[in-house]
């Protein structure tokens, strides 16, 4: 073998190998490495000129126009609050209480971050859609199938995740998203 | 033998770091050219398009939001500045976005910002200069994209948004 055969295959490796890592650290989702409350996971930096090239580069994947986080912040919840990865086919409820902001709610999606299909049309639950009691704790069920109150349909899709927006977030979230009090995503059971 | 390799195998260990490096960097603007070319097709460059509610079967962006009504101009400052003015929507949750080529925020007004008032912007580029009564925003592409969330809810309110946002304008001067 003559020596630039040597080059031209390692530099051709060295190319493939780059940018095939690349690709599939962006597409790894937004949570890697980032800020965990419970189940919820979040960034300090998307949309700003702060953010590193491999968070650009996951925002723009999985939350393209995603605000900074002055004006809002978006929560990710691959997994429920044992561990286990969100799966369509199961019922969830998800309980809370304030949110220290102005306005939030929490919507269902699939795959990078699509609405999914579903005869009942309903694709999120705003913070107008539940009820909270006196001490403002308030919950809504994630599931398959048709629920009393407040509930979002899976679509019975095999994974799903939920992103939670919170709109103008106080100055503590901001700073320390990790101790902001994020609601559970508990395990009812599975069809 | 292995001494023969000894350089290839760097050559190629700097050609993964670059191509690594290379295409972190690229996928921000290959994607954000390809949000402008969708969003390009409901109207032409510099003028407002006024989304209906995102459902399942009309989704544009990734991770759209149900709750928000959108409205979209993709800009071009080439040719001049382009001014922004925005209608406020009492009582709801709004907002305007400046995303530039690379995903980056330029800038971002909502009605807490602006006290309720309408949001008057001019995106602008070196050596290009804001008309009087517009705030200036620098841009460091000629091209990006204005995005107007305003919060829809409950979800009734939603012809009343429609006829006030639509008097908002995106314009080149």
């Amino acid at each position: 073998m003559k020596t630039w055969h040597r080059y031209v295959i390692c530099v051709a490796l060295g190319l493939i190998g780059g940018a095939a890592y690349a690709v599939q650290l962006v597409r790894g989702g937004l949570n890697d490495g980032l800020v965990s409350s419970g189940p919820w996971e979040t960034g300090k930096s998307f949309g700003t000129v702060d953010a590193s090239t491999l968070t650009r580069a996951k925002v723009a994947l999985s939350g393209l126009l995603a605000l900074p986080a002055k004006e809002a912040m978006y929560f990710t919840a691959t997994r429920d609050s044992n561990g286990r990865a969100l799966d369509g086919r199961c019922t969830y409820d998800v309980r809370g209480g304030t949110l220290d902001g102005r306005w939030w709610s929490v919507t269902l999606y699939e795959g990078e971050g699509w609405l999914v299909k579903n005869a009942a049309k309903r694709w999120s639950i705003p913070a107008s859609a539940v009820t909270t009691d006196a001490q403002g704790r308030w919950s809504f069920t994630v599931s398959p199938d048709t629920q009393s109150g407040s509930w979002l349909p899976t679509g019975s899709v095999e994974a799903f995740d939920l992103t939670l927006r919170l709109y103008h977030p106080s100055a503590d979230i901001i700073k320390s998203p990790e101790t902001a009090q994020m609601p559970a995503i508990d395990r009812k059971g599975c069809a | 033998m292995m001494r023969r390799w000894i350089f290839p195998i760097l050559a190629g260990g700097l050609m993964a770091f670059g191509a690594y490096q290379a295409t972190l960097l690229a996928t921000p603007y290959a994607l954000m050219q390809a949000a402008l070319m969708k969003v390009g097709k409901q109207g032409p460059a510099n003028q407002f398009a006024f989304a209906p509610m995102t459902t399942a079967d009309n989704q544009t962006i990734v991770r759209p939001s149900p709750d928000l009504s959108y409205s979209t101009c993709v800009f071009d400052v080439s040719k001049g500045p382009v001014l922004v003015d925005v209608q406020p929507v009492p009582g709801h949750y709004w907002s305007v976005s400046i995303f530039d080529a690379r995903t980056d925020v330029a800038a971002v007004r909502s009605d807490r910002d602006t006290k309720g008032k309408a949001a008057r912007l001019a995106l602008v580029k070196a050596g290009q200069t804001a008309p009087a009564g517009y705030e200036p925003v620098r841009v460091g592409y000629d091209r990006g994209l204005v995005l107007i969330r305003i919060l829809v809810a409950p979800a009734s309110t939603f012809p009343t948004i429609d006829a006030i946002r639509q008097k908002s304008t995106c314009k080149q001067v």
